[in-house]
């Protein structure tokens, strides 16, 4: 049989350790809609870590043509640009701003981590109840179909 | 104006002005000053929609910090939507808020609003009176929305009897607008309309 904590995708507490009541406020905040209601996801998501942004990599331009999404000037040949790792290119300087706003890709959405801490719960937290939904499917399949 | 948001205003005119939906008349762009902070959006109502036939004038205003910020975008033509004021012209639509991208460009967000028009959002309201009426009624909300688009945007389907029924109100000393506002607002029950306007 399966472990209680295996199915449930979580993690004993180690000894000596308390309950973490923040993922617990966050757990209850989400099973009653109430990031909605506080209109949590109303705002901009926080900006992107800072380390994140340092991390992403530079590549050149060899191409000519090519333009970035964000000023929409075409890249001068052989300048840099920034690769997020949705694989999307911009100038740095117009990458670094946005991201200094929120976490995600101009272009797709990709989200970066961020240094809130609150909002990484938030995320780690609407995964795993998304993971959960699935679980369940996915065993009422095995039972029934 | 900071130079990124003048420059990219330029770009994205050019791009405005030689894209196929320009060509097709569906979308349009004109400058209001030289400097490139306030402009003229005109979209055509989507075909199959009680908008349908009507031309909708917006008024857009692009912020110093564009294309990091959205721009503020409302409708100067009166129109009767679930999700844009009747009153004010205000409307509500998320990527006008908070799931504004920096990648976006004055096209994509006239081509959303044109979508806007073609698919309402009730349960996001900006008008809650439209709001109701549209979960409470389609019908009547269609034929308000169409007449609506009849009298302010150039559409083409007139509506005699709501035509017939304002006439009674202005006729009352009711000023024109005000009275199709009270009708539209109660299903064009002309006693309630009345009753409200007078009381």
């Amino acid at each position: 049989m399966a472990d209680y904590f295996q199915e449930m995708g979580w993690s004993p507490l180690a000894e000596g350790e308390a309950p973490n009541h923040l993922l617990h406020l966050v757990r209850l905040f989400i099973d009653y809609n109430m990031f909605e209601e506080l209109g949590e996801t109303q705002r901009l998501p926080p900006p992107a870590s800072i380390e994140a942004v340092n991390n992403l990599p530079e590549v050149s331009i060899n191409e000519e043509g090519k333009q970035c999404p964000v000023c929409l000037k075409d890249y001068e040949k052989g300048s840099s640009a920034v690769k997020m790792p949705c694989d999307h290119l911009f100038h740095p300087e117009c990458i670094k701003r946005w991201l200094t706003k929120t976490n995600s890709c101009p272009l797709c959405r990709h989200e970066l981590p961020t240094d809130d801490e609150n909002y990484e719960a938030y995320r780690k937290e609407k995964i795993r109840a998304k993971q959960r939904v699935n679980d369940i499917e996915n065993l009422h399949n095995c039972m029934f179909s | 104006m900071a130079n990124i948001a003048a420059q990219r205003i330029k770009r994205e005119f050019k791009e405005v002005i030689k894209s196929e939906e320009v060509a097709k008349c569906a979308i349009k762009l004109e400058l209001v000053n030289d400097s490139f902070t306030e402009l003229k959006g005109e979209i055509a109502g989507p075909p199959d929609t009680p908008y349908e036939g009507g031309n909708f004038v917006l008024e857009i205003k692009v912020p110093e910090t564009y294309p990091f910020n959205p721009p503020k975008v409302r409708f100067v033509t009166k129109i009767w939507h679930p999700n844009i004021s009747s009153v004010t012209g205000a409307i509500c639509l998320d990527i006008l808020k908070d799931q504004w991208a920096a990648a976006m460009t004055l096209r994509t967000v006239l081509l959303s609003l044109q979508a806007l028009l073609s698919a309402a959002e009730p349960d996001d309201p900006q008008d809650a009176v439209v709001a109701k009426q549209y979960k409470e009624n389609l019908e009547m909300f269609e034929s308000t929305a169409r007449h609506w688009t009849n009298i302010y945007a150039g559409g083409p389907d007139l509506n005699k009897d709501f035509n017939d029924k304002i006439r009674k109100l202005v006729e009352m000393g009711v000023e024109e607008h005000q009275a199709r506002v009270a009708l539209s607002s109660y299903n064009w029950d002309l006693e309630r309309a009345t009753e409200q306007l007078f009381s």
